[in-house]
């Protein structure tokens, strides 16, 4: 990579040459792989081999972005030009600053026992074709089956005018699957989303044949004995994909500084929560919710942002009042505060903006068998199907897929389409019993423009709310 | 350019591919995002890349090259690999050609923009005029030019440029509006008309009350109804169908949506989406999908088209066919005409976040957006909030009653993936719900 590094190394000075106050410029590779079996058959495999450079330049207070893949000293130079000549001609009234940060030199890498590079097409394929054979096997009408399997080498030099210089490595793995069953009229449709950072070993941690089958059996059950879901109010026992989606939407996205502060006003958003408004309060004391890009093997792993700042844990809700927004440089400037390394770009011709990393409820000590002992009656919703939240991240829906009737603290029958459609201080508010049996899934969070959706992992403990409507 | 497509698809086929498709692409775009009524950055690209989708004894790959000086390697290297992938039994081929390509080319002046900022102080200043604090979106000159070559003979040019500009003004963080504009001339941009419209929306929007849960007759706004359009075409994809991932599954020849539901897919139409050919190099074209509410075809590729038994609509992607741009027949009646179908009910102006709980039964909701109000005989009586559109895309389809007599060309982050074209409309019966109290 050292040709690249150069080329990175030219831009950041170039740019300051150009007249930028502040340049950065990052260098991506990233080696995908791509394998989508559909209803048994390997429809395509796709295989990538992507690599540019981005630059990002503040000049006249103003920020300008260029990205090119001609990784030529002139292509370079190009591109800085466009990057200085474009914020330039920003004409800005109020001048974007950056917060001060400390400058980095370091190379990280997250480890892999067994390389994915390593790792034979073949085996890749037989990992989903072999469980997709298991699921047909048991027998039940799978009208439609897909799973996507898909690794990614991502390989990254990033250096700034301040003198920061930093290499990364990020191997990521990911399996999603989709599938349809039907029994005479109805129709159960689940989608599941598994993560890892680091090689191929992280296929044996997702036990996807097992987890794969018991879905496939719960949703027979639900077709076959589930009955309407009760209406009313009641309790609530939200299983670990319940509680990541919930602590995803409704905390973790309107805690982002850049939509507090309305530059995603008019895509992903705003928030309900104002740029004022640390320490509002939007739940019960027990409510604690973090986001953690240091969490090893989530998929969104990372030591350092786009930016060249130092990854944390960050406390977004704490004992149910909101502790802390996620930030980058600019909006901490305009905020007053420093950069929690939130960070973050999908490839190298995009600018890094706030995301998420791995965003979940902090575990607590209650078993589940405890939370639904209290249940006189109520809901046990393990999973969710269709799920949407408005774009203050103030209304939220989660449907349930796997859910039962709990009555005086016994799991009775599954109950389908269980509809959870609370406000988030609601929701959080309810919230009565967190447990211990912390649990992450995958998935892709969408924001900006143009579009880019990120590596994100959510998770929880099953958690337990009290007294709430569902239908 | 045209070499190198030509180059891809010869090695690949000198290494034993039966089948290659090579589109080298040139991205120029150049992009503004605003907030806060000024620039927040200011985007460029200068992006050479190729999109090459091989075939070798039935196992399908596709990549994308980013350094096409080592072009020759990429393709080695992606053969070794489709060698060591399994047969596609479904695979059926790709178009042959060679084929005749309308003769488009994209205005001079656009081409020739370099600088947006003025279209976005025009957006910025007709929201302001009508009453909007802050604004925020995206102006874009969109530039590709494609070099396409494949294996069965077809050689192909397509230079693309064009303009847009998202807005959306608020009065407050409850009160807001959203305008679009887009073109493929100069002349015919209108970013100050997309700005008033947010604004004068935003305006209307103030102190919106909390809405309450029923079944509504609801005014769709052009946007709004653009969501819905664009759901429509998505799942239409056969690719789509196979996968369960649509409501249209063995529906064709049967009633989907109202008899005053005309819908039909163009590529080859004035559109910022518009493109001479497909991923195969089949010249685009129109295909009625629906036709006054029943349903004609879904859309395909080579591969898909074999295995319904029909011929591909030329809506190939790499690997899946998929919508270039929707049209929606329009109605007769003039906006003040359908303002007035409206009794007693809402309209709606934009939305997000649509998810289904059944994709195979269409059953989804949404999450109306910007303004939101209460219509009582065809008068705006009051600003409301906090709603979700719980229904199903048949349902909701079936039900159209009336259309606008004048379609709008909408594309939209996230919610309109596609250009649809599409009027106002009325539907009637449409679930609304909310979060309990």
């Amino acid at each position: 990579m050292n040709a690249e590094m150069d080329l990175v190394d030219f831009a950041v000075d170039h740019a300051r040459t150009k007249g930028a106050t502040y340049a950065e410029a990052r260098f991506e590779k990233q080696e995908p792989e791509n394998f989508i079996l559909k209803n048994g058959v390997l429809d395509a495999l796709y295989v990538g081999h992507d690599q540019g450079i981005g630059v990002r330049v503040l000049a006249n207070g103003a920020l300008g972005f260029a990205a090119t893949n001609t990784l030529t000293k002139s292509a370079v130079r190009g591109i800085v030009d466009d990057a200085v000549k474009i914020a330039k001609a920003s004409r800005r009234k109020t001048k974007i600053t950056f917060a001060q940060e400390d400058s980095i030199a370091m190379n990280w890498s997250v480890p892999e026992s067994k390389k994915l590079a390593d790792v034979p097409v073949e085996e890749k394929i037989a990992e989903i074709r072999d469980v997709d054979k298991e699921v047909t096997g048991l027998g039940f009408k799978l009208a439609a089956r897909f799973f996507n399997l898909s690794d990614n080498r991502i390989r990254k030099y990033f250096a700034n005018s301040e003198g920061s210089h930093i290499e990364s490595y990020s191997p990521r793995l990911r399996v999603f699957y989709f599938l349809t069953m039907l029994e005479g009229a109805a129709v159960e449709q689940t989608a599941r989303n598994y993560g890892w950072s680091g090689g191929w070993e992280g296929v044996s941690t997702w036990g996807l044949s097992d987890r794969v089958i018991a879905e496939a059996r719960s949703m027979h059950k639900s077709l076959t004995e589930g009955k309407k879901s009760p209406e009313g109010k009641m309790d609530l026992v939200a299983g670990p994909q319940v509680a990541g989606i919930a602590s995803h939407e409704s905390c973790g996205h309107p805690t982002e500084a850049d939509r507090v502060l309305g530059r995603e006003a008019a895509q992903a958003g705003k928030s309900f929560i104002p740029p004022e408004g640390i320490g509002m309060k939007v739940g019960s004391e027990l409510v604690n919710v973090v986001d953690d890009p240091t969490v090893e093997h989530a998929i969104a792993y990372y030591q350092t942002d786009d930016e060249g700042v130092k990854a944390r844990r960050r406390y977004l809700y704490k004992e149910g009042r909101v502790r802390e927004f996620l930030q980058n440089r600019e909006t901490a400037a305009a905020l007053h505060t420093r950069s929690n390394g939130a960070a973050r770009a999908v490839n190298y011709n995009v600018e890094a903006i706030v995301r998420m990393a791995n965003t979940f409820v902090e575990p607590k000590d209650h078993t589940v068998e405890e939370m639904l002992e209290d249940v006189k009656f109520g809901v046990y919703m393990k999973t969710f199907m269709e799920w949407n939240i408005d774009d203050k991240r103030y209304n939220a829906k989660y449907a349930g897929r796997e859910a039962y009737l709990v009555e005086n603290g016994e799991v009775k029958h599954p109950v389908r389409n269980t509809i959870i459609e609370l406000t988030t201080p609601a929701f959080w508010s309810a919230v009565d019993a967190v447990g211990k049996d912390l649990y992450f899934e995958a998935g892709f969070c969408g924001k900006s423009d143009p579009g880019q959706a990120l590596d994100a992992s959510m998770g929880g403990p099953t958690i337990r709310l009290r007294n709430v409507y569902l239908r | 350019m045209e070499d190198i497509a030509s180059r891809i698809v010869d090695k690949a086929v000198s290494l034993g591919c039966q089948d290659a498709v090579a589109d080298v692409i040139e991205n120029r775009s150049y992009q503004i995002r605003f907030a806060r009524n000024e620039a927040v950055i200011s985007n460029q690209w200068r992006e050479s890349s190729a999109s090459v989708f091989l075939v070798h004894d039935r196992r399908v790959v596709a990549t994308d090259i980013k350094d096409l000086t080592k072009a020759d390697e990429a393709v080695e290297r992606l053969v070794k690999t489709a060698k060591a992938s399994q047969p596609n039994p479904e695979y059926a081929g790709i178009a042959k050609g060679p084929f005749r390509y309308a003769r488009t080319r994209p205005d001079p002046k656009v081409l020739s923009l370099d600088e947006g900022g003025k279209y976005v102080e025009a957006a910025v200043g007709g929201a302001v005029d009508q009453g909007a604090k802050e604004c925020a979106g995206s102006f874009w000159k969109y530039e590709d030019e494609h070099f396409l070559a494949t294996s069965n003979g077809v050689e192909g040019h397509d230079h693309r440029a064009s303009l847009y500009l998202s807005i959306r003004a608020l009065v407050s963080l409850e009160s807001s509006g959203h305008g679009i504009a887009c073109a493929t001339k100069l002349s015919q941009f209108t970013p100050e008309k997309a700005g008033q419209k947010a604004g004068h929306i935003a305006s209307l929007a103030r102190a919106p009350k909390s809405g309450k849960a029923g079944r509504y007759t609801v005014l769709f706004d052009p946007l709004i109804f653009g969501s819905l359009t664009d759901q429509v075409g998505g799942r239409l994809s056969a690719w789509a169908v196979l996968a369960g991932l649509s409501p249209f599954g063995k529906k064709v020849g049967k009633r989907v949506a109202s008899p005053a539901l005309t819908l039909y897919d163009d590529g080859s139409a004035d559109s910022i989406a518009r493109k001479r050919f497909d991923a195969e190099g089949v010249p685009t074209r129109r295909n009625v999908l629906v036709n006054k509410g029943i349903l004609k075809t879904y859309l395909h590729n080579t591969s898909t088209a074999k295995k319904f038994k029909t011929k591909t609509t030329g809506n190939a992607g790499l690997v899946s066919p998929d919508s270039h741009a929707v049209f929606v027949k329009p109605g007769d009646r003039s906006r003040d005409e359908i303002f007035s179908e409206v009794k007693d009910g809402l309209w709606l102006t934009n939305t997000w976040y649509t998810r289904y709980q059944s994709y195979v039964n269409g059953d989804l909701s949404t999450i109306p957006r910007d303004g939101i109000f209460h219509i009582r005989n065809g008068e705006v009586v009051g600003a409301l909030k906090d709603i979700r559109l719980t229904d199903n895309l048949l349902h909701l389809m079936k039900n159209i009653v009336a259309l606008g007599d004048e379609p709008e060309q909408m594309m939209w982050w996230g919610e309109v993936s596609v250009p649809n074209f599409v009027p106002y409309a009325v539907i009637k019966d449409v679930g609304i719900t909310k979060s309990a109290e």
